[in-house]
């Protein structure tokens, strides 16, 4: 089998975000086809069994600092330095690099050891920033690997269109290829459709994931409709602006669950009539899979890439929160639409397989094995 | 002697507008004037217009049925369309049918509103054309036994429905048949007719491209007394354009059916002229729509359910015209979430582009209508 080696940042269970969950699920299905070498930074060590090979770099003496973001710039430069210093280079046909994390990294092997380069973009500055002041030098190392890679793969068509737009990136090197879902994760059987008067938001709550706007639809609907209860779940910088913009119906009407493990997250789709994803930038998406596969109605904004690939979800400006109070409304107050679009998106949903998406990187990685 | 009896749908319906939920107990305008205006405009000049010419022009006999709300958006805009129509009916060549005012579901639900808006669309043909009808078509051919009764009760004498696959696999559709009610019975010929109307160009199709004579032979080669040949007027210009050469297969067919001695019948001619086959019962609700022939296109799936029982519970209101312009099936067909082909179908027509989005504007309007027209 020919070989190739993966820049990534953490695997399960050690993670902070998506990246994780996509790596683990990506490279298992393409270790049927291909040897495959992860890098991953030995932070916390990686635990279980992997279908491809784990390697970890040393940078624990780093560890201290990693959750303080101030330096978290100079932990993923010192990561950068000691992925070179370690990566061995032998039949390695082909290095993939997973966001401006690693992008660094892959170019300068790319130019050292002339092994093409690939680089996916599972999210940019300009998205992590809620398109609100951007830091310069991470955008720099972003357009870095996107002018340097051979390819490039994007989350979303619209993803795509940010890097071109803002990064000048060469649209004819770019394909887009749709996250999976773990589908019988989230699958919990036949939906019962009954009024649960539950509105949920999950997601980390920082301005690129519009929990503001969720909050503004939640007072307005609570205006027409008493008793029912918005969860937000998931923590972040913005928790304690939004604590105070729920005001009287804080902990009542409004609940805030903090972080929430995976088996509570299941329980939560399963328990709500409506799940919604008002995000400012969001590349993809996963949870809004994640609510559809469990049968749960989703409302997101137009900026949410996976909703391109959607019909069976209602779509709003992020920014109207008048119209996605409308929409939870209508959600509400009708059992027939809640039980519609609940088990088409279902369907919708299961077409998302990680299968299809290693298929499709098996066919960008052909032109170069 | 074999005869063609050509029957054409005219309809065309009065869209909602896409209606916020605010603006319920404000605003009592419902429809999208603008699109409907925009969209009629485009179908006169492509389809009805330059298709009743070619009617009149090259003497064809048909059938034609026009909604209530396609005459009335029609008589407003003071379309030339009318006055064509006038003439063709006029000429003895063109023969209209009667149908519900709004195209509607009323025959499966509501034996007292089916019959006022029966009536109401005989009134107004009557008053516009100066016909009374004989032939009665249902929305969309919806029939079984028990509304064929209804229209029996209302004086019809002939009824046309769907040959569906059950149906035509016992009883070839190329005869006229009586209901149980005693009406004269029309069976579509859905093969013939969908070579016109879905395949005409269809450039996979392998009998791509078709020409009259062609077409001709094919009917000559059917058994039987009547070839019913019933489509949508939309499929001369709008459907098919006019540079597939529809028009030009429309002007040719009549001679080249003469070549077999094949002739053009209205439904009243055939009626006439044929003899009638035994009785035929249909219990099973049918109509032409989608793959199923059957309710599924307006009632397939539990959100077109709960706005269809919604409607129904605005009966008693005083404003019944409104209420009825709003019963018309296209409002239930554009919330379809069907599959595969006859999705697409559906999203052709669809002026919302989701099937959603056009349950909110349908259920918030009748949020309105409950709060304004309900005493």
């Amino acid at each position: 089998m020919k070989s190739i080696s993966v820049l990534g940042w953490e695997l399960p269970p050690v993670f902070s975000g998506g990246l994780g969950i996509h790596t683990m699920n990506l490279y298992t299905k393409l270790s049927n086809f291909l040897n495959i070498n992860i890098y991953v930074p030995d932070i916390v060590l990686p635990s279980g069994y992997y279908p491809f090979k784990a390697i970890t770099v040393n940078l624990s003496k780093y560890y201290g600092s990693y959750y303080r973001s101030d330096d978290f710039f100079d932990l993923v430069q010192e990561y950068n330095e000691i992925l070179i210093e370690n990566f061995n280079p032998k039949d390695v046909k082909l290095i993939h690099a997973h966001d401006w994390i690693t992008f660094k990294a892959g170019v300068e092997l790319k130019n050292i050891y002339h092994i093409p380069l690939i680089i996916t973009v599972h999210s940019t500055e300009y998205d992590r920033s809620g398109n609100f002041n951007p830091q310069k030098r991470i955008m720099d190392i972003e357009k870095y690997g996107i002018e340097n890679a051979d390819k490039i793969i994007t989350v979303s068509n619209y993803t795509k269109e940010i890097i071109v737009r803002n990064y000048n990136a060469n649209k004819k090197k770019i394909k887009t290829i749709y996250n999976g879902v773990n589908s019988e994760l989230y699958d919990t059987g036949k939906k019962d459709y009954s009024l649960k008067k539950k509105v949920l938001y999950f997601g980390r709550l920082t301005s690129q994931k519009g929990p503001k706007f969720f909050l503004e639809a939640a007072l307005k609907v609570l205006n027409n409709m008493k008793d029912i209860k918005f969860v937000i779940a998931g923590e972040g910088e913005k928790m304690e602006e939004l604590k105070i913009l729920a005001g009287e119906y804080l902990e009542k009407n409004i609940i805030f669950t903090g972080f929430v493990k995976f088996h509570v997250a299941r329980q939560l789709y399963n328990d709500s009539d409506v799940f919604i994803l008002p995000a400012v930038s969001e590349p993809f998406g996963m949870t809004v899979l994640e609510s559809m596969v469990s049968g749960t109605p989703a409302i997101i904004s137009k900026t949410t890439g996976v909703g391109e690939a959607l019909k069976n979800v209602l779509k709003v400006d992020f920014w109207d929160s008048d119209l996605l109070s409308e929409y939870i409304i209508s959600i509400l107050n009708y059992k027939g639409l809640r039980k519609t679009i609940g088990e088409n998106g279902k369907i919708e949903s299961l077409k998302f397989t990680w299968e299809d998406a290693a298929l499709k990187t098996l066919i960008v990685y052909g032109d170069y094995l | 002697m074999k005869s063609v009896v050509f029957y054409f749908q005219m309809h065309q319906p009065r869209r909602i507008k896409e209606y916020r939920r605010s603006e319920v107990s404000h605003n009592h305008d419902y429809f999208w004037e603008e699109k409907n205006k925009e969209i009629l405009e485009r179908i006169i000049e492509k389809c009805y217009v330059p298709m009743t010419k070619v009617l009149i022009e090259n003497d064809i006999k048909s059938s034609i049925s026009i909604s209530g709300v396609l005459l009335e958006q029609l008589l407003d805009m003071n379309s030339s369309v009318i006055d064509l129509l006038k003439e063709y009916f006029k000429s003895g060549k063109g023969e209209i049918l009667g149908e519900t005012y709004y195209h509607s579901l009323s025959s499966i639900w509501d034996e007292e509103e089916f019959k006022r808006q029966v009536e109401k669309h005989i009134d107004t043909l009557s008053r516009t054309f100066g016909i009374i009808p004989s032939t009665f078509r249902n929305t969309e051919l919806i029939y079984n036994d028990k509304i064929s009764q209804m229209v029996k009760d209302l004086g019809f004498e002939t009824i046309i429905t769907e040959g569906t696959d059950e149906i035509i696999s016992k009883n070839s559709p190329n005869f006229i048949y009586k209901t149980i009610s005693g009406l004269n019975l029309f069976l579509r010929n859905y093969r013939l007719s969908d070579d016109i109307s879905f395949r005409f160009s269809n450039r996979s199709w392998n009998e791509y491209p078709l020409f009259a004579d062609k077409y001709a032979k094919w009917i000559f080669m059917t058994e039987g007394d009547v070839i019913n040949l019933f489509m949508d007027y939309e499929t001369f210009g709008e459907h098919n354009w006019k540079e597939t050469g529809i028009f030009d297969f429309m002007r040719a067919l009549p001679n080249e059916l003469k070549k077999y001695g094949i002739d053009l019948f209205t439904i009243n001619e055939a009626v006439k002229n044929k003899g009638k086959k035994y009785e035929l019962g249909i219990n099973k609700t049918i109509s032409w729509a989608d793959t199923e022939r059957d309710l599924s296109a307006w009632l397939g799936n539990e959100m077109q359910i709960e706005a269809f029982e919604m409607m129904k519970t605005l009966k008693n209101t005083k404003n019944k015209d409104l209420w009825g312009l709003l019963q018309t099936s296209d409002h239930f067909y554009y919330m379809s979430t069907k599959h595969f082909s006859d999705q697409e179908v559906h999203e052709y027509f669809n002026p919302y582009h989701s099937p959603y989005l056009a349950f909110i504007y349908y259920t918030n309007i009748l949020e309105d209508f409950y709060k304004t027209f309900l005493d």
